[in-house]
């Protein structure tokens, strides 16, 4: 009964330190949502909007890979897919592009339809070649868009809604093809 | 290639289907399966104990091989699929024994190790000097790293992944360092 006693207790501090250790793992995605906000930030996108989106793709990146599962394994192909999406405008905004007004719209929103649609094939792509099911697919999806967003709020929703609009136009043909 | 003292007696209860199931379910721990946790548990806590067991004095083997439970547990996130789960796990094990035997020798309370168990089989001259060998060895691979330690009892449990030829030139540069470490502690014997 004693020895019964301690080895549930060590199953229980076991337990814990898997759990421990699961969420040091999850934190250590930190740094890169982090460095995608400064990014966004120093490239003149306003702190508080950059804010309200970071927060929200920290939790859940961390999140999700803290729980684990399809989903989990989503987060670090989602925020490389995000990446392409957020560097695109930004990219667009430093190499000289004025971005003021209807101006904005020449340069930095098709930017943001090619990004979402280089990220769109990423995702896609990751998901036919670990023959992932929908939570991955719905697990990238989100921080992709998140990490997109911290970008594309240069050409304001309509920024955003075109990456996105890119995410399902490019990625949709090639998860069909490869499904059929 | 010969067995490694603590091996020979974890091993033949972890042969074939035990060291896979093993494998599968740090996989799914490693994924984040929080039911695969308790089979996980069942199955590695006996081997540490018992590794543990050969590796330290009987007083201290309990504490290394809950120490080593419970870091094998927070490092399963990290746990890769193509390695043998028991080598990683006793890899880590080997390294706790380590860090305690470098604790006392600082402390000057280094504690022999227990002697194995007598054979009866074995003639008296024998068994003193297999327990001399089995001594000379886990002391010296106690100064190697874990991942070498990992690769040579996984080379030792005569794991299927022997073939490869990754492994291969991983398993030669750890002997390599064996050798090294084993000239440095007991001359070119």
């Amino acid at each position: 009964m004693a020895a019964d006693e301690l080895d549930l207790r060590l199953q229980a501090r076991a337990r814990r330190a898997y759990e421990l250790g699961r969420l040091l793992a999850a934190l250590r995605l930190a740094p890169f949502v982090l460095a995608a906000a400064v990014a966004a930030i120093a490239c003149g996108r306003p702190f508080p909007v950059t804010c309200a989106l970071a927060l929200p793709l920290l939790l859940l990146s961390v999140g999700l890979a803290y729980a684990g599962g399809p989903a989990g394994r989503a987060v670090r192909p989602g925020l490389l897919a995000g990446a392409g999406a957020l560097a695109a405008p930004l990219l667009m905004a430093t190499v000289g592009h004025a971005c003021f007004g209807p101006a904005c719209m020449s340069l930095a929103l098709p930017a943001c339809v090619v990004g979402g649609g280089l990220a769109g094939v990423v995702i896609a792509r990751t998901t036919v070649r670990r023959d992932a099911d929908l939570p991955f697919v719905l697990g990238a999806l989100a921080v992709a868009a998140l990490t997109g967003a911290l970008g594309c709020t240069l050409a304001g929703a309509a920024g955003v809604l075109g990456m996105l609009a890119g995410v399902v136009v490019a990625g949709a043909p090639v998860l069909v093809a490869a499904r059929r | 290639m010969r067995r490694l003292p603590a091996e020979r007696e974890i091993a033949p209860g972890v042969e074939g289907g035990e060291r896979a199931e093993l494998r599968r379910l740090m996989v799914r721990l490693a994924d984040g399966d929080r039911a695969a946790f308790r089979p996980a548990f069942a199955l590695l806590w006996p081997r540490l104990r018992a590794f543990a067991a050969r590796c330290v004095a009987a007083a201290d083997a309990e504490d290394v091989a809950q120490a080593a439970l419970l870091r094998v547990f927070s490092r399963a996130s990290e746990y890769d699929a193509e390695r043998d789960a028991l080598a990683w796990a006793l890899g880590i094990a080997a390294w706790e024994c380590r860090t305690l035997r470098r604790t006392r020798q600082r402390r000057r309370e280094d504690q022999v190790a227990p002697p194995d168990p007598p054979d009866p089989a074995e003639n008296p001259e024998g068994t003193i000097i297999a327990r001399d060998l089995s001594a000379a060895a886990e002391a010296v691979l106690g100064t190697l790293r874990p991942n070498d330690v990992e690769t040579i009892t996984a080379a030792a449990a005569g794991s299927g992944k022997l073939r490869g030829a990754t492994f291969r030139k991983r398993l030669s540069r750890a002997l390599g360092r064996l050798r090294i470490a084993w000239r440095a502690r007991h001359g070119s014997r």
